[in-house]
Formats: C-alpha cells, sequence, structure tokens
C-alpha cells in the first residue's frame, strides 16, 4: 500500500491548543494543549555537570528527551510534581521553541495518533504572519526526523475558509475572523489567496478574555484558591459566557432576575481537598464584551473588532470589497460564544450603512450607492474550523500533487517548503 | 513514553465519552490508521444508541503466515474469552475490513471501576486478535508443552506484508524478527540501536531477560523458509522466550512487547534522530553566536545594509 492511498494525518497546531487527526474525518481525533512538560532535573544535571564529565552529562541529556509529557498529560504532570516544568512552544501563533516543537509533534504522532509518519501524506497549519524561513524548519523536522513522504503547509484562514465548502457551496473569497487562545487574525482572502497587505492582528484573544473574567471574579470576592482561579474562569468562559446585545439592558436583566442569570461552579482545592463553590454573574456577558468595547478591558487598545474589520476591508482591493463584506467567516474557539456572530454583524452593518449615508448624502438625492450585504457566517464546526478545512482538502486527489514530497526535499532542499501553491479544490 | 501502550488512546476516548454522555450523544462515524496499517472504522447512531459497531482492518498478511477464516489462529476465541456477552461477531465483516464487531451498551458492567477494565480491554482489540495467535503458542510454553497440529516453524503476520517467526520447543520458543527499514538513515541508526540492545542485554540487571541475539543472515532456526521472507535490510534480531518469561500475569506482557517489537525499535530509531537534530541545531546556534561576537561593530553595520543576510541574522537571533 503507497502512501497516498491512506488518509492523511492533519495537524493544526494552535498556540493553545492542538487539533489533530485523519482526513476525511469530520471530528479531530483529540484535541489538546499545545504544551510539553520537561523534567528539569536532567536538564539542569546536563548543565551542571563539568566538561570532563562529558559521558554523565550525554546520558543526563538522553534521559530529559525521553521524560517528557504533551497536552493535558502535561498539565497534571506539572500540577502533581515540581519536576516538570512547562513549556509552551508556540507563542502569538509563531513557534519559538523547536525543540519542544518537535517532541511535541513527536508525542502527536506516535502516542496519541499512534501512526507511522512513513505511512502517511501531512497537512499542517500555520499562522498568515509566519515568515517563510518557519516553514524550512518545519520542512526539515518533518522530513529528516519524521521522513514523512510528503508535506503540505496551508495558511489557516484559508482552511477556515474551506470549511464553509460543504455548509454552503464553496466560496474562496471572504475575510477570516480566526480568534484563538494567543492570537487574534483578520485576513481577507481573494480566490484562495491571502491578501497580505490587508491582514490585522488585535491584541485581544480567548487568553485576555479569561483573564478578564478572572480579574472580575477576584475583584468581587470569589474564594478561589490563586493557583485554580485562571482554570476556573476559564472553565466559567467556555460554560457559561455569552454575546449581549446591550451591557445596559442585561446589567438590570441580572439585576432584577439574579436566580436566572447567576451560574455556580464548583471544584476541590488543591491542597486541602476541600470543596468550593463560586457564582458567575455579570462576568457571562463581560467577558465577550471585551471584543466589541475593549476599553472595558484595557486602555491601550481600544479599537472595536467591527472597527478593525471594516478597517481590513477597506484597505483591500476595491474590487473585492463587497464579496469580502458578504462573507466573514468566524474561526477559532473565542469565537463559539452565544450570539457572537449576530452581534458582529449587527456592529459591522452600522458602519457600513452609516458610510452609505455619508456618501448618498454628498451625492445628493440623484445616483444612490448600492446597500452593502454584510454577512458573518457562523457554522458548528467553528471551533476547529481550520483543521476541519484542513481534513476537507486533504481528502481530494489534489492535495496529494500539491505536496512537496521527500524526493523533491532531497533534490532541492528545504527551500521547497517556503511555498504552497493553493490548489483546485481550494476555490 | 518509551513502550507503546496496548489500548489505543483514540478508541478508549470515544468509548468513554460514549458511555459517559448516556442519551444525548451525536452520530459518530470514523475512520482512523495506527502503525502497520491496522485500521479502525467506528460508527454509532442515535437511531440506536445501544450498540457500537467497530470495524478492524489488519496488516496485510505475507503468503507464509496462515489466516484462519481472514483472521491469525485463534482470534475468534480470544475475542469471546475477552469480551464475553458484550460483543457480537458480524458476520461478514464490513467491506474492506477483517473483523466487525458489535458494541452492546447495555450489557456493560455497571461497576464503574470494572466497566473502565472491559472498555480498556476493547480498545485493545489489536492486541487481543493479533496476539492471539502468539498467546495460545506462549501459554503451552508455560506447561513445557508444544501446541498440537502446529508446525515447528510458524509465521506470524506483524506488518503489512512481513511475518516474524516463532521456532517451538516444549521447553523454549525462539522469536525471529527479520527488520525492515525504508530510509538509509533508519537502517544504520536501526542496526546500530539493535546491537546495542542485545549489548544492553548482557548487564547483570537484565539477566533474567529472554536471551537475545542480533545477526546480520537469518539465523538456522529459518532455514528452509521462502528467501521472500528473509530479505531484511538491517539484521535478524532473535529472542528466546523460556517458561519462566509467560508464567501467570506475565505472558500478557510478554505478547504485547513481542507483538509490537519493530514499532518499538522504530520509534527509537525516531527519538534518536529527534535527539540529533536538537544538539545540531544548538550547535549551529552557538556557532553563529561566536561569529557575531568576532565581528566588529563596523562589520555588523555593513552587514545591516545588505538586505538579505540582516534578514538570516535577525532570524537566528529570534530563535
Ligand atoms: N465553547 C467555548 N466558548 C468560548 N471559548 C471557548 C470555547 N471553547 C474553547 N474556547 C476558547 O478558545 C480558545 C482556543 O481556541 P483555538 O481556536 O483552539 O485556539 P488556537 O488555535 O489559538 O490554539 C481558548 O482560549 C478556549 O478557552
Ligand atoms: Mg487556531
Amino acid at each position: 500500500m503507497d502512501a497516498a492511498s491512506r488518509p492523511a494525518v492533519v495537524i493544526d497546531n494552535g498556540t493553545g491548543y492542538t487539533k489533530m487527526g485523519f482526513a476525511g474525518n469530520v471530528e479531530p481525533c483529540f484535541i489538546t494543549p499545545t504544551v510539553v512538560a520537561v523534567n528539569d532535573s536532567f536538564s539542569n544535571q546536563a548543565r551542571a555537570t563539568t566538561k570532563g564529565n562529558w559521558m554523565a552529562q550525554h546520558n543526563a541529556g538522553v534521559m530529559a528527551d525521553l521524560d517528557f509529557f504533551i497536552g493535558d498529560e502535561a498539565l497534571a504532570r506539572s500540577r502533581s510534581s515540581s519536576t516538570y516544568s512547562l513549556s509552551y512552544p508556540i507563542r502569538g501563533g509563531q513557534v519559538e521553541n523547536w525543540d519542544t516543537m518537535e517532541k511535541f509533534w513527536q508525542q502527536c504522532i506516535f502516542n496519541y495518533l499512534r501512526c507511522d509518519p512513513e505511512d502517511h501524506y501531512f497537512l499542517l497549519t500555520e499562522s498568515p504572519l509566519t515568515p517563510p524561513e518557519t516553514r524550512e524548519y518545519t520542512g526539515e523536522i518533518m522530513f529528516e526526523t519524521f521522513n514523512v513522504p510528503g508535506l503540505y503547509i496551508a495558511v489557516q484562514p484559508v482552511l477556515a475558509l474551506a470549511a464553509g465548502y460543504t455548509t454552503t457551496k464553496c466560496e474562496m473569497t471572504g475575510v477570516v475572523v480566526d480568534v484563538g487562545d494567543g492570537a487574534t487574525h483578520i485576513v481577507p482572502v481573494a480566490d484562495g489567496y491571502v491578501i497580505g497587505s490587508s491582514i490585522r492582528s488585535i491584541p485581544l484573544t480567548g487568553k485576555d478574555v479569561t483573564q478578564f473574567i478572572q480579574q472580575l471574579m477576584k475583584e468581587r470576592g470569589e474564594h478561589i484558591p490563586p493557583e485554580e482561579s485562571f482554570d476556573v474562569a476559564r472553565r466559567a468562559k467556555e460554560m457559561y459566557c455569552y454575546t449581549c446585545s446591550d451591557i445596559v439592558k442585561e446589567f438590570n436583566k441580572h439585576d432584577r432576575e439574579p436566580s436566572k442569570y447567576i451560574k455556580h461552579l464548583t471544584g476541590t482545592k488543591p491542597k486541602t481537598g476541600a470543596p468550593y463553590t463560586c457564582d458567575i454573574g455579570y462576568e457571562r456577558f463581560l467577558g465577550p464584551e471585551i471584543f466589541f468595547h475593549p476599553e472595558i478591558y484595557n486602555n491601550d487598545f481600544t479599537t472595536p473588532l467591527q472597527d478593525v474589520i471594516d478597517k481590513c476591508i477597506q484597505s483591500s482591493p476595491i474590487d473585492t470589497r463587497r464579496a469580502l463584506y458578504k462573507n466573514i467567516v468566524l474561526s477559532g474557539g473565542s469565537t463559539m460564544f452565544k450570539d457572537f456572530h449576530r452581534r458582529l454583524q449587527r456592529d459591522l452593518k452600522k458602519i457600513v450603512d452609516a458610510r452609505v449615508r455619508t456618501s448618498n448624502a454628498r451625492l445628493g438625492g440623484d445616483t444612490k450607492a448600492q446597500p452593502v450585504e454584510v454577512n458573518v457566517v457562523s457554522h458548528p464546526i467553528q471551533r476547529y474550523a481550520v483543521w476541519f478545512g484542513g481534513s476537507v482538502l486533504a481528502s481530494t486527489a489534489e492535495f496529494y500533487e500539491a505536496c512537496h514530497t521527500k524526493a523533491e526535499y532531497e533534490e532541492y532542499g528545504a527551500s521547497i517548503c517556503r511555498s504552497n501553491p493553493v490548489f483546485k479544490g481550494m476555490y | 513514553m518509551i513502550l507503546l501502550q496496548s489500548p489505543s488512546r483514540f478508541l478508549l476516548q470515544i468509548l468513554k465519552e460514549r458511555v459517559l454522555s448516556g442519551d444525548k450523544g451525536v452520530d459518530i462515524d470514523c475512520q482512523t490508521v495506527e502503525f502497520d496499517d491496522v485500521r479502525y472504522h467506528i460508527q454509532f447512531s442515535m437511531r440506536n444508541p445501544k450498540a457500537m459497531v467497530l470495524s478492524v482492518a489488519l496488516p496485510l498478511a505475507p503468503p507464509e503466515a496462515i489466516l484462519y477464516d481472514g483472521l491469525p489462529l485463534g482470534a475468534i476465541d480470544a475475542i469471546k474469552a475477552a469480551y464475553g456477552p458484550v460483543v457480537q461477531i458480524l458476520d461478514p465483516p464490513k467491506d474492506g475490513f477483517d473483523l466487525t464487531m458489535k458494541i452492546n451498551l447495555t450489557k456493560l458492567p455497571p461497576d464503574e471501576e470494572q466497566r473502565n477494565a472491559l472498555l480498556t480491554q476493547i480498545a485493545s482489540v489489536r492486541e487481543v486478535v493479533l496476539g492471539a495467535p502468539l498467546k495460545l503458542l506462549l501459554k503451552h510454553l508455560a506447561t513445557k508443552t508444544v501446541a498440537p497440529n502446529v508446525d515447528k516453524l510458524v509465521a506470524l503476520v506483524h506488518r503489512p506484508n512481513e511475518s516474524f517467526f516463532l521456532a517451538l520447543q516444549p521447553d523454549k520458543v525462539t522469536v525471529v524478527y527479520p527488520m525492515r527499514f525504508q530510509d538509509s538513515i533508519d537502517i544504520v541508526l536501526a542496526t546500530s540501536f539493535l546491537q546495542e540492545f542485545v549489548e544492553a542485554r548482557r548487564t547483570a540487571a537484565l539477566s533474567n531477560a529472554p536471551s537475545c541475539m542480533w545477526s546480520p543472515v537469518p539465523p538456522l532456526e529459518l532455514k528452509g523458509m521462502d528467501a521472500d521472507a528473509l530479505n531484511a535490510n538491517a539484521g535478524f534480531v532473535t529472542f528466546v522466550v523460556s517458561p519462566r518469561h509467560v508464567e501467570g500475569r506475565k505472558l500478557d506482557k510478554t505478547v504485547w512487547s513481542l507483538l509490537t517489537f519493530h514499532a518499538y525499535v522504530s520509534y527509537h530509531v525516531k527519538c534518536s534522530e529527534g535527539f540529533m537534530h536538537t544538539r545540531m541545531r544548538r550547535r549551529v546556534e552557538t556557532l553563529i553566536q561566536a561569529l557575531d561576537r568576532a565581528k566588529s561593530d563596523a562589520e555588523k553595520l555593513k552587514k545591516l545594509v545588505h538586505g538579505a543576510s540582516f534578514r538570516r541574522m535577525s532570524l537566528n537571533e529570534g530563535n
């Protein structure tokens, strides 16, 4: 059996969570935090021993290389034992630590998916701002360490657009609003190509929502053990937060009927094992509100999401703008808040309508500008839209043609990984 | 991780989630592939929330490995023994698979611990099916007998189109693996890994482990085997298993270790490659730092003017 007849492996390494699985499936097999727990005692030992004792140093290095965990297991290990420290290989969408990244991939492949990397083509993802050099590093690790037969590195928002594919008719022009855990990008795409000059990034992410909720709960005086508070805030966010249409009205609603709106979370204190409970009130709608009113969270960045999207589209080529407004696609875990797409669509439409009105006023009553259709698209697989798009594309015959093969890598070197052509099926 | 676990993490996750979520689940239709081309297809429909259908495809068997109704020797009995009334074997299996089982979720034991043990056992279906002949033959070894109606030299499939061999005697079973790798660097690394492995076995701490040999040519036990079955590019590994290695609870562990020996070596080869690359990257970084320090400031300034090399420098600093 040759590798092209087996399903490709699709791995979307996000800053916060890695989604991995096989092409052709609807869901990733595993979603696990992108984190590695390494055993410090070995690495410190390796550094502490003197030059003369290179054998001991070498052995300590070997042990450190074998003794590590990833994902939820890594978090559990570091909580229960101080010999492990956590390393987050990806920050703000970019790989920062290639050593732990390689370890992470190794475990994903051998211990989670349990597949032989020589048997499968691979589709990996990268953020829209990744420099081409990073792709070379990725290619080097994939081809040299894992001997993959073929590799394609896709841009995350393009995959998110492709995810719309089976739900509606395939539309490879649109704006992807990807709000993940550690990076938020607004990326216009025309016919499958990213309009690089118009990409916008904003410093508001899922992690910020969690931090904001954590801060609100602390200020309100909820009794949560400090080492647990971030995790409690994250759980509260994922389970109970929603987007409201008007903050003032929402405050009133909560005040009128607290019993209907206040939710509870329980946990046990890690040290004593005693149970505790906390209330979640205004946080439920204030958390997601930071995207629409960033000033409530932070004074340094105050442009609301809808403004950034509008500016992004306005800076794109004029002949693409109408199509872009018409297809605004949400992707990433932090767009999962209830009614997020409704609110975004309403607020963006307000801006666009106001612009049309002013231009009509300027033109006088004779010629009227065509109204602009604004459409924010939401679908159930939004949380892992990038992975799903990868899964769909990697199950087409064209994918195998578009991949860089090991033979090409050996002939031309890692630089071939710099460009990954858009292929048919993408548009 | 140093040793592969027997249950498939993916199957176990689905089974547990399914059971925990009770009636408010969603449909599942998912396929995965494990090492050595073992494929799983798991199906669950809300129309019949009491049952799950799991199909398994085994590696393509080479001509010398004999199957019985498409499955390894003793597999059907092993499935019945492991799962009892919870699992029903569907005949014929789903198209493209070698075994299809219907898992009756209502018949799972009510006690949580027992239930989890059984779910783990279902997720270990690979070991149950592919390990069945090994287990059967090694059980005889435990009682110092040879299974009746079996040849003295048995070929068992463990990878697509590849088998390993068991030479049966009442007081010992000799297990031989022809080792094959695709990549030329892997062949070199695996060969030296195996020699080290044999060497490590000789140390005092491991004197109770099965004795172990490596040779570049087929060992005598394989005399008479077809040449195709014996073309290995990383030599032959031989283990001699004696009754004490398979007594009581040791049997299961021995079966799984023998079944996944190739995967074990292959995984360690990849680990060493990763290890070497880590060292190489670090070395390049320190060399670049040393070069940077050696440069005078004026030179650095000159560099800055040339766009391309500046980009490369700043990239390395960024890492
Ligand atoms: N149901 C949910 N509601 C709100 N936020 C969620 C939900 N599920 C996940 N998240 C948040 O989404 C973020 C992860 O999103 P993801 O797209 O996987 O990020 P990345 O790709 O950057 O790793 C985390 O901050 C997580 O807390
Ligand atoms: Mg992401």
